[in-house]
């Protein structure tokens, strides 16, 4: 079901969208309020017509750090009532429990609202960040670092499938040996990343960047009257929430 | 004895067309059998699927007559060399020898046989000078052949090469067509090359299978001096 398009929204709204909901998730502290809060950005991403099932599989990895800060939460903290008492010694408490709440919930509302920002295009982000009156080399190197995370991902998995078809059983190996592998495949991730880097400035000032101090645009983004209202409306609801 | 592929149908997921469909083709053992086609048609993705890293929607891929998705990868790597387009994407030793001895360890060869191969191949690359060297500071064409001697010592009864002559001078890419001729005949490897250097296809080839978009279509290169261009 899909009520209103993010797609369209100009990408600036879902900039400040999102730094609102992240900060209203980090500066309040209970656990109604932010449960809240969750929901209604679960409704703003679903409704909005984010494409849910891509969406849950970029949540889905992260379950299982929550759920494990989660545990490390409720057993680490000592505050509030005991809950859970085993054998004389307090396992569970409440202020524990609330903590961990509070922490897996915030976690998920920052990973739904960074959803927000999947429904754009990373060119449409640069071009915002640089109209916000970021200079342009940070707004670049912002959305470079960004783009580069799945390139990482992919390289990474060349060369464990190298590994592997060299002869190193991986599958059926203790973690003791899945460690020293991880190890092992950094040095020539982080060699071919710095490598890629160096190559990349060369590449782009070759192609004059940063040759004139000032750079022109294809296309300029034009607010609309409903990006406008959202502009002005919520940070001011985000102040006021975060005032009362 | 074979590998085949058995009517692979794949697309990737974020892909809005199939890479293959309906493909099929068999490599014997003592064959050495060309793989081209235009760029983005599919190489790649075949080797990939042919090894097992990449899974196909359909069709299924036996090596020897067992199925592919059956077996581990390190299980296809001992009877199945592979050497992948990017030659900066498999290395991950700190130098030359230990980037040899990798695969050749995990073997559970003895010491002395080790070595042997070790010489051997570094010396038949001629990158006995670099022995010492950091991988990655090699020029390309010495990853490619660091490569290509690494995964030979372990002596593979397939072996798959995704362009193994894109960085290679002319000398050296005799040296590995004369190899490549040497162990199909020898061992009775059967080896698959995917190539856009046609020099190299008519002059060490047997087979060429053309890949289309998608289907496919065989030929044989009829002549070995047979030149292209
Ligand atoms: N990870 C991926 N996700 C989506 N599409 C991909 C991916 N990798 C490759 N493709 C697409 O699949 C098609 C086949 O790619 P492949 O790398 O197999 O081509 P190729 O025949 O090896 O080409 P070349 O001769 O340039 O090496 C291409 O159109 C490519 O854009
Ligand atoms: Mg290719």
């Amino acid at each position: 079901m899909t009520l209103f398009s993010l797609v369209k929204w100009d990408p600036r709204c879902k900039i400040i969208l999102m730094a609102c909901l992240s900060t209203l998730a980090m500066l309040r502290g209970e656990v109604w309020f932010l449960f809240g809060l969750l929901v209604f950005t679960c409704l703003l991403v679903m409704l909005g017509g984010a494409e849910l099932s891509g969406a849950l599989g970029q949540v889905k990895g992260l379950l299982g750090l929550i759920f494990s800060l989660f545990i490390i939460q409720c057993f680490f903290t000592r505050s509030g009532e005991p809950w859970l008492v085993i054998g004389g010694f307090t396992l569970i408490t409440s202020g524990g429990i609330e903590l961990a709440c509070i922490l897996s919930l915030r976690l998920f509302i920052l990973a739904f609202s960074a959803l927000l920002l999947l429904t754009g295009e990373v060119r449409d982000y640069l071009l915002a960040l640089v109209q916000m009156k970021i200079p342009y080399e940070i707004a670049f190197m912002t959305m470079a670092s960004v783009h580069f995370i799945p390139i990482l991902r992919e390289e990474a998995l060349n060369v464990f499938y190298a590994i592997q078809l060299r002869g190193c059983e991986l599958q059926k190996a203790s973690w003791r040996k899945k460690l020293h592998t991880y190890l092992e495949i950094c040095l020539p991730i982080l060699v071919g990343a710095l490598k890629r880097t160096r190559a990349m400035a060369l590449a782009m000032e070759a192609r004059a960047f940063r040759a004139y101090p000032k750079r022109t645009y294809l296309r300029r983004l034009v607010l609309k009257k409903n990006d406008k209202a959202i502009l002005v409306a919520v940070p001011v609801i985000t102040l006021v929430l975060l005032v009362y | 004895m074979a590998l085949e592929a058995k009517n692979l149908y794949f697309k990737y997921p974020k892909g809005k067309k199939a890479v293959l469909s309906d493909f099929s083709a068999s490599f014997l053992p003592g064959e050495l059998a060309a793989l081209t086609g235009a760029n983005g048609c599919g190489k790649t993705t075949l080797t990939k699927i042919l090894l097992g890293i990449l899974q196909p929607q359909q069709g299924l891929v036996l090596l020897d007559g067992r199925n592919i998705a059956e077996l581990t990868l390190a299980e296809v790597g001992r009877s199945v060399g592979y050497v992948m387009q990017n030659p900066a994407q498999q290395l991950f030793c700190t130098s030359v020898e230990k980037e040899m001895d990798y695969g050749l360890l995990n073997l559970g060869l003895s010491e002395e046989e080790r070595e042997k191969r070790i010489n051997y191949y570094l010396e038949y690359f001629q990158l006995s000078r670099h022995r010492k060297s950091f991988p990655f500071h090699l020029s390309l064409g010495e990853q490619q052949r660091l490569l290509l001697a690494a995964v030979l010592a372990m002596k593979p009864r397939y072996l798959i090469l995704d362009e193994p002559t894109a960085y290679l001078d002319v000398y050296r890419r005799r040296l590995l067509g004369e190899h490549l001729q040497k162990i199909r005949t020898e061992l009775v490897c059967g080896i698959i090359v995917v190539s856009h250097d046609r020099d190299f296809v008519g002059e060490y080839c047997q087979r060429e299978v053309v890949m289309p978009g998608a289907g496919m279509v065989e030929n044989h290169v009829d002549s070995p001096q047979r030149r292209a261009l």
